[in-house]
């Protein structure tokens, strides 16, 4: 297997509040990571530090090898955690903004999806409520074949029937080499998806670990764990 | 990239303009065909009005063009929609150029449908005639005065224009950009970018004009028609002065957004 995101010494500062601390971190390829921490732990900034949208304040950070740049965001598949569309546009005109600039990209895949969902793609953004637009997004995202996918909080605004549809659809949309990585703190609702986990607390890396490790080693579910890991 | 960036910043800023557009020439049209030829002192009601929203939209053109440079910047990189344009495999520098020109675009249709609107409501019968003879009788006195020079005039003149277009509108990014940099106040600070920047520029203008011979140039002094003939070249020279300066100060606003955007982004 080879490393697809590693971190070294990663640091990001906001003013004087550090956000994240000194993270060293290495994943393999092939996986579903669960980036797991409470609110304000870190997670969004180290995966906006992936996406080039925040500059590190020291450290590095490599996708593939490569620094954050066009040649990693070609290969890498984002899911903000807020809404990034604007909202003039209409659901089939955003795809082919997608199809545009992402040769990875299938149009297919993604009206399939909107079907299921039952979603018109004729609909304007503006029109839709947050958790569809939220849907939109994902589609969008699970409709690139990239090597990597970020998700940030990928089921924070939707409902649990539409949660469900949307694991089923990072597990089924992802192909043997790709990684997703998914930061949330719902962890319950993904656990069964995830084959790694990272643990991250106040921007620092606490805790890395197969699932299967937590299980057999520690007896304990994931969520056993956070819970008793974060404890307050 | 840079021609899809082009394709959706026109789609993006069009759907506000062509209606704005069509809208004006319609409000002229109306206001032209319902008011009398005599002048404003016998208007009637309706064409007071038509002419009133005919005024409205032209200042609405006109602010638009300026609420949406800064806006596409904005708001399309900088705050949640750029979370998607940047991490679109596309560098800064195109997503700027594509900003850029699709303003300057908008501001030079604006200025032209502008001008057709006035035609609109203004033109008489005959009028394009006379213009044209107007025109062609300015343009050989100018010839014969001027000889070919006139055609590097007239170039020198519209590049003049485009330049200081870009010019105008790469503080404003530059400012944005700035301002962006500040974790509290960012409209503050790009607002005091802006002032720093401006009064920098100035700054500049006025030192260039101590280099060497550029003390020749304040001999510029038009009074007459014959002033201007005689001068014409130093007139020339200090006009491509003003571009190349124009050009630089450009090309360094430039620089700074694209260094600011490409490697100290920090989208909230």
């Amino acid at each position: 297997m080879s490393t697809i995101f590693e971190c070294t010494d990663l640091t990001k500062k906001f003013g004087s509040k550090v956000a994240v601390s000194g993270v060293n971190l290495k994943l393999e390829r092939g996986q579903i990571v669960g980036l797991l921490g409470p609110n304000g732990s870190g997670k969004s900034t180290i995966i906006k530090l992936a996406n080039e949208l925040l500059t590190p304040t020291s450290g590095t950070i490599l996708i593939g090898g490569k620094k954050p740049g066009i040649e990693t965001k070609k290969i890498v598949s984002y899911l903000p955690e807020r809404t990034y569309l604007n909202d003039w546009m209409r659901v089939h005109q955003i795809i082919e903004f997608f199809s545009d600039f992402y040769p990875d990209f299938k149009p297919k895949k993604a009206y399939d999806m909107l079907k299921s969902l039952k979603i018109d793609a004729n609909d304007r953004l503006k029109t839709m409520s947050k958790g569809t637009k939220e849907k939109v997004q994902l589609i969008l995202v699970m409709s690139r074949e990239a090597e990597l996918y970020l998700l940030d909080e990928p089921i924070g605004g939707v409902d649990p029937a539409a949660r469900d549809y949307i694991l089923q659809t990072i597990l089924g949309n992802y192909n043997e080499n790709a990684t997703v990585i998914i930061s949330t703190h719902l962890i319950s609702d993904i656990e069964n998806i995830l084959d790694y986990v990272v643990f991250i607390n106040q921007g620092k890396v606490v805790m890395t670990s197969s699932v299967d490790d937590i299980r057999a080693e520690k007896g304990k579910s994931v969520d056993g764990l956070f819970r008793e890991v974060f404890k307050c | 990239m840079l021609s899809k960036l082009l394709k959706y910043e026109l789609k993006a800023t069009g759907r506000i303009f062509l209606p704005l557009f069509v809208a004006l020439l319609m409000f002229a049209g109306i206001t032209r065909f319902i008011s009398p030829p005599m002048g404003p002192e016998k208007w009637a009601a309706p064409a007071m009005i038509s002419m009133f929203v005919y005024i409205c939209i032209m200042a609405g053109i006109f602010v638009m063009t300026f609420i949406m440079m800064i806006q596409r910047f904005n708001k399309n990189l900088l705050s949640d929609e750029g979370y998607l344009m940047f991490t679109l495999p596309v560098k800064a520098w195109k997503h700027i150029v594509s900003k850029l020109f699709v303003s300057m675009l908008w501001m030079i249709t604006s200025g032209i449908v502008a001008f057709i609107s006035v035609l609109i409501i203004a033109l008489e019968k005959g009028d394009i005639t006379k213009f044209t003879e107007a025109f062609a009788t300015f343009y050989d006195q100018a010839f014969e005065q001027l000889g070919a020079s006139i055609y590097f005039l007239s170039f020198e003149i519209i590049i003049g224009i485009l330049v200081s277009l870009a010019s105008g509108i790469l503080i404003v990014y530059a400012s944005i950009a700035i301002g962006h940099l500040i974790n509290e106040h960012k409209m503050l600070a790009s607002f005091g970018a802006f002032i720093i920047l401006s009064t920098l520029s100035q700054f500049l203008f006025i030192l260039i004009s101590f280099i060497p011979g550029g003390a020749y140039f304040s001999n510029v002094n038009i009074s007459s028609y014959n002033d201007f003939i005689s001068m014409q070249w130093l007139i020339q020279t200090v006009m491509a002065y003003g571009i190349i300066f124009t050009g630089l100060l450009s090309a360094a606003f430039f620089a700074v957004t694209n260094l600011i955007l490409s490697k100290r982004l920090n989208l909230e």
